[in-house]
């Protein structure tokens, strides 16, 4: 966890730095004396503060818990990137392929990723968890999926 | 404020229709799976099932999310039980008991001391709630922004102090989640800030798909890395109540847990994990059998199941009488009502007093059908739990981001759950808080405006915030509850791996 506290403090403190210079940029209020940089400024200070406090205690061999590493070699963490990737695509391609096709091979991929072979299930499954959904979304409650390449036949 | 009696019982009227009844049947069951399906947490549940509410009429809406809310805290007992992996985290105190129970064979006598205990506590939550809200919203209109400010900071402090074992990530959480709040344009002059230019960042980040992301997605990102097969006692579930004798036994620590539980409920920041540690802890001091505790008592098993679900309606007051959410839970249930255009507070109750009050019938209600539904579907629920992951886990993903679109048909909704499930995953996985990022995006906005507000009253005298009593009582326990948890960080830890030990021994054998 040490090395992991002290990149997570490293990160806090860029992010409230980041706060406070965002904030040298926005006007300054006259009458009250605080502005819209004045919450940001305090809380920027503070997360440093705080993310400060967190290295040192990691530098002082003070840091709690343990972490397992990451191994690539490790199934789990190729399925955790896989379904990073996949869902990645998933944002990418929903509103222009639409809604069914992007949620049926989402879920026949990731069904696959996560140990499921026999092919009738793989593909029964998907199209109905998806058509559901989608008679939920679109029918019961009207609210609208992204349509995509079905745009003409929905 | 008078109670009004002839508009409660209006109220129970307009609730006892087919229709409501109808969607709390259905949010109650939809509740009860969530909560017994070991990831999927109360919170969770209701952010997912939110977005099913958009366009629906404001009772219905709000009627479906308590039933979610209350039958997804029964619903964590099952796994509990059943699996010894507590469904939710507030039912982490009922597999100390409730699994050895059933691994005597005792599945069917803990699983319906678990499900009355709930009702239990559900009802005394509820009436509680009914009777209290109205007062705390009479005396709230007294409050003007310090008041307000002093009240989101007490928030956030008791939230910081309890998030689990390191204070200072989970004072970073909060800070980190009250930047992110301040993103947008700023509540006095209307300046956009940390906007990066985006116009759909103008208005800060959507609640609702950020909620999503951070509490459904992260655990589709732990989901898939786990492996194994869950194994489940064999269970003969052949009682539907808890018998006579069990329930005079338990009385004493139903009807004091579920005080407990509903007064931490109504601490803004603590929820149902902490109630029912607390109660059961409770019941062990005082039980006549404190050596039986760990081994199967029932005693623990009902106070920890009352204590977390009288949270629910704990959690409620100060959510609608002050529009500050009581746990996680609540803080997802204030995004709905303001989906809905009402604002929690009390204004509410000046301006919408029938939506208030049909409010306390149907969690009243729904603490009925949560009774109904749980002896009806027992053997139906104790198999739910059993549901494929490889099916269920992508599936989640899919409804997460189909529920973050549906709001306002905006791609751009998608990526931000994304972006905030790969955050929540990596703050999970690092042992930083997520409830404080949760209630900051809420309390954040609440602090800031009131506190430049009062800023404006007094000329930028910052005195003024220590002008008013209530504000510097509350501010001062702001200061206690985070000066109690820093001197007892190192009794909560050596509780905290005391009960992962015990938690783990327990999964063991």
């Amino acid at each position: 966890m040490k090395v992991a506290d002290i990149f997570g403090g490293a990160l806090g403190i860029l992010i409230g730095a980041f706060a406070i210079w965002e904030g040298t940029k926005m006007p300054v209020d006259v009458v009250m004396k605080i502005g819209p940089s004045f919450f940001p400024n305090i809380l920027g200070g503070l997360l440093i503060v705080f993310s400060a406090i967190l290295i040192i205690n990691a530098l002082r061999g003070r840091s709690k818990g343990k972490v397992e590493p990451y191994r690539l070699s490790d199934k789990g963490t190729q399925r955790g990137l896989i379904t990073l990737a996949a869902g990645i695509v998933f944002c990418i391609v929903l509103d222009p392929l639409g809604f069914i096709p992007t949620s049926i091979i989402f879920l026949t991929f990731m069904m696959w990723v996560m140990g499921k072979r026999s092919p009738l299930l793989i593909v029964v499954t998907p199209a109905l968890i998806t058509l559901a959904v989608w008679l939920v979304f679109e029918k019961v409650l009207s609210l609208s999926m992204p349509a995509g390449v079905l745009a003409d036949y929905l | 404020m008078e109670f009004n009696w002839s508009l409660m019982l209006a109220s129970y009227g307009t609730v006892f229709t087919p229709g409501v009844l109808f969607i709390i049947c259905v949010g109650v069951t939809a509740g009860i799976i969530i909560g017994s399906l070991p990831g999927l947490t109360a919170t969770m549940g209701v952010a997912l099932l939110v977005p099913l509410t958009f366009g629906r009429p404001p009772l219905e809406s709000l009627s479906m999310l308590l039933g979610i809310y209350c039958g997804a805290m029964y619903g964590g007992s099952i796994s509990a039980i059943l699996i010894r992996t507590p469904g939710t985290p507030a039912a982490a105190a009922t597999v100390l008991e409730g699994y050895p129970m059933a691994r005597r064979g005792e599945a069917g006598r803990a699983m319906s001391m678990a499900l009355f205990a709930s009702f239990f506590g559900g009802i005394v939550g509820a009436l509680i709630m009914t009777f209290a809200s109205p007062i705390v919203s009479a005396f709230a209109l007294e409050f003007g922004p310090v008041e307000y400010f002093a009240l989101a900071i007490f928030g956030l402090s008791v939230i910081v102090s309890i998030s689990g074992r390191s204070l200072i990530k989970g004072m970073m959480a909060a800070f980190f989640g009250l930047l992110i709040s301040s993103i947008g344009f700023d509540p006095i002059s209307g300046f956009p800030r940390f906007t990066f230019g985006l116009m759909e960042m103008m208005e800060g980040p959507p609640f609702i798909p950020t909620l999503i992301g951070l509490f459904a997605v992260s655990e589709v990102f732990n989901e898939v890395q786990k492996t194994g097969q869950i194994q489940q006692i064999k269970a003969t579930l052949n009682q539907y109540l808890p018998s006579w004798a069990d329930i005079k036994y338990c009385f004493k620590h139903l009807c004091r847990s579920s005080v407990i539980g509903t007064f931490i409920g109504a601490i803004p920041g603590a929820g149902g994990d902490i109630a029912a540690f607390i109660s059961y802890g409770q019941a062990k001091r005082t039980s006549k059998h404190p050596e039986r505790f760990g081994h199967g008592e029932i005693e623990g098993l009902a106070s920890s199941e009352s204590a977390n679900n009288a949270c629910s309606g704990g959690a409620m007051i100060p959510l609608l009488s002050l529009g500050v959410p009581g746990d996680a839970v609540t803080a997802v249930l204030l995004g709905a009502f303001i989906i809905q255009g009402l604002q929690p507070g009390p204004m509410l109750y000046k301006e919408h007093i029938d939506i208030v009050y049909q409010i306390f019938a149907s969690m009243m209600l729904a603490q009925f059908v949560m009774l109904f539904i749980g002896m009806a579907g027992i053997r139906l629920f104790a198999k739910v739990i059993l549901v494929d992951r490889a099916i269920l886990t992508p599936a989640i993903f899919v409804l997460s981001m189909v529920g973050a679109f549906a709001m306002r048909s905006n791609v751009f909704d998608v990526y931000t759950t994304l972006a905030f499930g790969i955050l929540g995953y990596v703050m999970m996985r690092y042992d930083y808080p997520l409830s404080p990022i949760l209630l900051a995006l809420i309390l954040g906005p609440m602090a800031e405006a009131n506190l430049r507000r009062a800023m404006v009253i007094s000329a930028g005298d910052p005195s003024i915030l220590f002008s008013r009593p209530i504000a510097v009582v509350l501010m001062a326990l702001a200061v206690v509850s985070l000066a109690l948890s820093i001197k007892g960080q190192k009794k909560i830890e050596a509780r905290l791996t005391e009960m992962e030990k015990e938690l783990e021994e327990a999964v063991k054998e």
